[in-house]
């Protein structure tokens, strides 16, 4: 009996079965023990009044007594045959699954890799957006800056931090800090980031030193501090083989001595995210913090208890034009607007500035864009087993008929989709492992720099992606989700059916209803693929314009590497001297064709710049001339094969005690000598002694020092011949590949420069690449997804061509029986899929006009309603659909009308 | 009878195979010659209640005669029970009668 109930999965005992069952057995009893009574003499009358005497009190009351008894058992036997029924549930779906490995196959392969993607994603998205910040109550942390009204926020000089410290009472404790770099001098010679810090910095961010002890806050006072640093970890482990004793010992900072003073935890390297050491900010002497619009720090406070963010945002209202009349600009502002600038201070949670703004709408932008895909995906896999639900539709009404309640059987298929989905979101996470591996690797911080993507906290890093607990829950959730997302639906649609019209005619059924539904998410497919196509096909068109930006200089075969002079190294009137030394030991080197040096390489975005003025020319009239200033050497303009245009290039001659000269870019000479001609003329630029004023002798090509988007700034070049500068980045053009020639060249350069550090070798390819990284992934990442994208909606036409097709088979066969032709049964099919793509297409344009909007910012020469790309993905979606209604069509005109007739 | 008793002599009956309710008793009756009298009633709680408590299981089955009956089978954790619980009540069954036999003497 448990068995039958069992096949055909009826509902568990109630308990007047129960009861009933416990009748049945003690009638039995009774009539054997009567039959036995009998036998042994006595009358049927006595033998059944013996019966039930000895039955006594289970007989008289069976109701009464049995009633606990059979409850118990009820309960029992509900809870084991649920427990049983899910498992008898999941075996039947394994043993499905397994009957059609190519449809398992594929569906795992799908939500594999739907799922994968999407924890990826999410993975990064809670790293840098989400995941609350690694510091002691991060939501008391608050980031303070000064806004000018003309140029947005800056940052804080020394003075100005004091003033605002001493003005404050909404913060328990405030500290100025700005990333830096410098060199570890001495043996083997390095290059380290570090952070100059104000002595609250790690009190305010929560953070205790590991070893020794935290800044003494005595040193805040004044300039000309002592010299005292707490190094990273890693440095501690990297030069002290991790002894304690380091504490207390002396290490050299640009040839001046530092006392050790304690090590940082190993997960802290300031907020830069970078740090090899903290040092004490008011090391530096009083003069060189004493400047009140050497705008050069960041600022952050951990508010006091109690206090809102409504009131510190409030606060910071009031101090800052304080500030700004405290401190006035001297010599009046030099704004062209004529507005006067207007200054003020604001405080922000240092979670809202965790990441660039930029970088926040790619990865939110990729998050739907998988999800995208994802709900496809689920689309798709609906199809599929609705498909399939029709083609058992005999199977259930059979089992409807027998009493299977309709509850029960979408249980049923319920299971069957969920465990298709947990199979799914197993497969998914060597994706999502692979996928987080990937992004936590890309885009460095000098990569996010170059492509102007600043403003974010280097501690909240691409290094923070990881595939932990929080992105494994969100892996099960999704997996659960989208199993009853793309089960329910057809489980519900299968068993809601007229019992008799479907035992009646088995498989064949019409099924219109399912049939309008699957042709639904169909049409839906189609347009969330054109949606991701469109969206993948503006970003990949913008990403062609970047990549065909003419940056005004040739990077093939070049190899760049930086170098840092310390302090003291070589006397600054030998530095000439040195930069020749340099030049011809490189030049010596097998390969090397030319060697160059300038301070700034191409696409850096970050170079030096500053105010110009042309002599003899009003100030007004430049009004606030911003120049960028870039230190070269006399070849360095044939090696990176920037055009001269006009004049001539620097020479020998161009000495130190010769006259001034400085060349321009064309962008200075469009912007600031309309109608004039430049050569000859007299400019000023206050830098490298150069504010008495320069001759100008020559006129070079636009080269783009900022990020590649951006369009050309006037330039200014200066030669090192009359200008000394220690930091030095060295062009090699070489023969053959310039990665290849880095040792030699290096050791070349250690030869002539011993104690300074040499890095960020690399061949100016890469940087190339580089400042349009985030472009490129983005572009692969979208193109990736339209592309899974397009080939669901695919398999999804497809399927549901091909299912039709099948249907209709004995129509089709009279149809040709009564004389269509061949061409006409392919036009009837073709026609279908056509008219499923054609809704697709418009509903999916509609769609992608209104969600392309939020590429708007991402996108480089590219209007967001791109007729092109949206035509071009059109074309490429309606050619998919032609070819998977080609193969269905093809078949259906293949009908032989005998054989369909006689199955029909 | 004593407590318990009636637990232990079912399931000792069930060990030599599948029964019913009725065979039960009729193989105790026999095996004692009729000292051991069961009550029909309290059979049929004692093996309900040892079917809660999952020491026996019951199937409808055919009997030899073709008719429906529900047959008991004595389950791993019965057998347990059946093992300890059974020495348990053998030591004290021979210490009862030695001791009664003392007092004969």
């Amino acid at each position: 009996m448990r068995n039958t109930r069992r096949l055909f999965h009826l509902d568990p005992l109630s308990r007047r079965l129960a009861r009933a069952e416990m009748r049945d057995e003690l009638a039995f009893h009774l009539e054997e023990r009567v039959a036995q009574l009998v036998a042994l003499g006595m009358t049927p009358d006595e033998a059944r009044a013996e019966a039930i005497r000895r039955l006594g009190a289970a007989w008289a009351d069976a109701d009464a007594q049995l009633e606990h008894s059979a409850e118990l058992k009820e309960r029992r036997l509900n809870v084991r045959e649920r427990l049983q029924e899910f498992a008898d549930d999941v075996r039947y779906a394994l043993r499905g699954l397994a009957a059609r490995p190519g449809f398992t196959a594929i569906a795992v392969l799908t939500l594999g890799i739907g799922i994968g993607a999407n924890t990826a994603i999410y993975s990064a998205v809670d790293a840098l957006l989400l995941r609350s910040l690694p510091f002691a109550e991060p939501g008391r942390l608050f980031d303070i800056v000064q806004r000018s009204s003309e140029d947005g926020d800056a940052a804080w000089s020394f003075p100005k931090y004091a003033f605002f410290r001493d003005a404050q009472k909404s913060y328990q404790s405030l500290a100025a800090h700005g990333p830096t770099q410098t060199i570890i001098t001495g043996t083997e010679p390095e290059r380290v980031y570090a952070e100059e810090v104000t002595t609250a910095y790690l009190k305010t961010l929560g953070v205790r030193v590991a070893k020794g002890r935290d800044f003494p806050s005595e040193l805040d006072a004044a300039g000309g501090a002592r010299r005292v640093t707490i190094i990273s970890d890693a440095l501690w482990q990297r030069r002290f083989n991790a002894d304690p004793a380091a504490i207390g010992q002396s290490l050299s900072f640009n040839n001046q001595p530092w006392e050790i003073i304690g090590i940082l935890p190993p997960d802290f390297r300031g907020l830069s995210g970078r740090a090899e050491a903290l040092l004490n900010l008011t090391a530096r002497p009083a003069d060189a913090l004493s400047e009140p619009w050497s705008l050069e720090f960041s600022m952050i406070g951990r508010l006091r208890e109690g206090v809102t963010a409504e009131q510190a945002v409030a606060e910071a209202a009031l101090i800052g034009p304080r500030i700004y009349d405290a401190f006035p600009m001297q010599g009046g502002t030099l704004t062209t607007s004529k507005k006067p600038e207007q200054w003020t201070a604001e405080a922000r949670p240092l979670n809202t500035i965790r990441v660039a703004k930029g970088l926040k709408r790619s990865l939110l932008v990729l998050f739907g864009a998988v999800a995208m895909v994802l709900l496809i995906a689920c689309v798709n896999l609906a199809n599929l087993l609705v498909a399939r639900a029709m083609s058992r539709k005999q199977e259930i009404a059979v089992r409807l008929a027998l009493g299977a309640g309709r509850g029960r059987l979408v249980r049923l298929m319920v299971t069957e989709s969920l465990v298709l989905a947990l199979l799914g979101g197993a497969a998914s996470l060597a994706v999502a492992l692979a996928g987080t591996r990937m992004l936590s690797a890309i885009n460095p911080q000098d990569t996010l720099r170059v492509q102007g993507l600043t403003g974010g906290i280097g501690a909240v890093g691409f290094d923070a992606i990881r595939l932990d607990a929080s992105a494994l829950l969100f892996t099960f959730l999704v997996t659960v989700s989208v199993g009853l997302l793309f089960g329910l639906a057809p489980a519900l649609g299968a068993t809601r059916q007229s019992l008799v019209k479907d035992l009646k005619d088995g498989s064949s059924g019409s099924g219109r209803r399912t049939g309008a539904g699957r042709r639904v998410l169909v049409v839906a497919e189609v347009a969330l693929a054109l949606v991701l196509l469109a969206g993948s096909g503006l970003m990949i068109r913008s990403l062609g314009k970047l990549l065909a930006v003419d940056p005004g200089f040739d990077g093939r075969n070049v190899l760049t590497l930086r170098l840092s002079m310390p302090a003291g190294t070589v006397s600054p009137d030998s530095m000439p001297g040195f930069y020749e030394r340099l030049q011809e030991e490189i030049s010596g080197v097998p390969g090397v064709e030319q060697v160059a040096i300038a301070d700034c390489p191409p696409l850096n975005n970050g170079c030096n710049g500053t105010i110009m003025t042309v002599a003899d020319r009003p100030q007004s009239a430049t009004g606030n001339a911003m120049v960028g200033v870039h230190w070269a050497s006399q070849n360095w303009f044939e090696t990176m094969r920037v055009p001269l245009k006009r004049g001539r290039l620097f020479t020998a001659e161009d000495r130190l005690n010769a006259p001034k000269v400085v060349l321009i870019n064309e962008a200075t000479a469009r912007k600031y000598f309309q109608g004039e001609d430049p050569l000859g003329k007299r400019i000023a630029v206050y830098q490298g002694g150069f504010h008495t004023g320069a001759e100008i002798i020559g006129i070079v090509g636009d080269v783009r020092f900022g990020t590649i988007d951006s369009t050309a700034v006037p330039d200014v070049y200066i030669s090192y011949g009359q200008a000394r500068l220690p930091r030095m980045m060295v062009f090699v053009r070489t023969a053959g590949d310039p990665s290849a020639m880095a040792p030699a060249v290096r050791a070349a350069v250690q030869r002539v420069a011993p104690l300074a550090p040499v890095f960020d070798v690399r061949p100016m390819s890469a940087r190339i690449a580089n400042a349009s990284a985030q472009a490129r992934y983005s572009a692969v990442l979208l193109g990736l997804f339209a592309a899974m994208a397009l080939s669901l909606a695919v398999m999804g036409i497809y399927g549901v061509l091909s299912f039709a097709v099948a249907q209709r088979t004995g129509e089709i066969g009279i149809r040709m029986a009564l004389g269509a032709e061949r061409g006409r049964v392919l036009a009837l099919v073709m026609r279908d899929g056509a008219i499923l793509a054609a809704m697709g297409l418009a509903i999916g344009v509609l769609t992608a006009l209104a969600l392309t909007r939020v590429l708007r910012t991402m996108l480089f020469e590219v209007t967001t309603t791109d007729p092109l790309t949206y035509a071009a993905m059109a074309v490429v979606l309606a050619m998919a659909v032609a070819i998977a209604s080609w193969i269905p069509a093809r078949r259906a005109a293949r009908v032989d009308p005998v054989i369909a007739l006689r199955k029909g | 009878m004593l407590k318990g008793t009636l637990d232990l002599l079912v399931l000792k009956a069930l060990t030599l195979g599948p029964m019913h309710g009725f065979e039960i008793v009729s193989w105790l009756e026999q095996r004692s010659n009729g000292s051991v009298g069961v009550d029909d009633g309290a059979l049929y709680y004692a093996l309900h209640r040892m079917e809660e408590r999952g020491w026996i299981e019951s199937e409808w089955r055919l009997t030899s005669n073709n008719r429906k009956a529900r047959y008991y089978r004595v389950r791993a954790a019965g057998r347990a029970h059946l093992k300890t619980e059974g020495a348990l009540l053998e030591k004290y069954a021979r210490a009862l009668v030695d001791i009664l036999a003392l007092r004969t003497s």
